[in-house]
């Protein structure tokens, strides 16, 4: 029977297997929810989903895409951002 | 004559250099541009710039001086590449010990082991000198022979050992100036 606190579904089961043969069962932590685009609310590439002190030990360049707005905005909302502030400056000279 | 012509002011929307303002330099084909200015000299898609309203009088294929005296006179800034100088590393330099005071010792070992071998034969000459002169008369003739180069070679040997004292008196001197 598992343990009280493993009733419940906080933790991910993993289905490990021993030097001996057997399969057993640990418990681990869920991993965090994907990331997505702040302005249309994509799921976003390029970004790894990992628990925070893994994405630590990961480099900067790993974490994210290398553009503006890398890692908060999906590209082609990043495109119309970019098209609209160029648009806006002319505008204002 | 599409609106990419040479000279038109775009801004990047795609990729790293998104959002920097760059100069059509040349016309690939009618999907691809090369671009220079505020961003990597690169050919690019057409989708990936979105064109401004200023041009710049500047040359067919102009070189990136032509588009940084251009940017200059509009005020706007330019990207430069920044070639890396590769950094020479400190090669660790080996601590050499000074083995003069043993290689000394090394020849002098050699020179009295051959010292040692050469008075050796001479030993056993001698003996069998001595074995062979009393029994056989003839033999010793042959053995009076063979004792004058060993003579010599004893004097040589009594040179030599005077020679590599010399050296190893002179030598400790030499270390420690």
């Amino acid at each position: 029977m598992p343990r009280g606190m493993h009733k419940s579904r906080t933790l991910r089961k993993v289905f490990v297997k021993t030097p001996g043969g057997k399969t057993t069962l640990h418990y681990r932590k869920r991993k965090p929810s994907k990331a997505i685009c702040a302005s249309c609310k994509k799921q976003l590439a390029g970004v790894p989903r990992e628990r925070p002190y893994k994405m630590m030990t990961m480099a900067k360049t790993a974490k994210r895409p290398e553009r503006p707005y890398g890692g908060v905005l999906c590209s082609p909302c990043t495109r119309k951002l970019i098209q609209q502030k160029a648009h806006q400056v002319e505008e204002k000279k | 004559m599409s609106i990419y012509e040479i000279g038109r002011i775009c801004v990047k929307i795609a990729g790293r250099d998104a959002g920097r303002k760059c100069v059509v330099v040349e016309n690939v084909d009618d999907k691809f541009v090369m671009i220079d200015g505020n961003v990597r000299r690169k050919k690019v898609n057409i989708k990936h710039l979105e064109p401004l309203a200023e041009t710049v009088e500047i040359k067919d294929k102009a070189s990136h001086e032509d588009v940084k005296a251009a940017f200059d006179k509009l005020g706007l800034a330019v990207w430069d590449k920044k070639s890396k100088k590769p950094t020479e590393r400190p090669k660790k330099v080996r601590k050499v010990k000074k083995k003069v005071v043993e290689e000394k010792s090394k020849k002098e070992q050699k020179a009295e082991k051959k010292e040692a071998k050469a008075e050796k034969k001479e030993v056993t000459e001698q003996s069998s000198e001595a074995a062979s002169s009393e029994p056989k008369a003839p033999k010793s003739k042959d053995s009076e022979s063979s004792d004058k180069p060993a003579e010599v070679k004893k004097e040589v040997s009594v040179e030599e050992k005077q020679e590599v004292e010399e050296l190893s008196a002179a030598k400790p001197e030499e270390t420690k100036e």
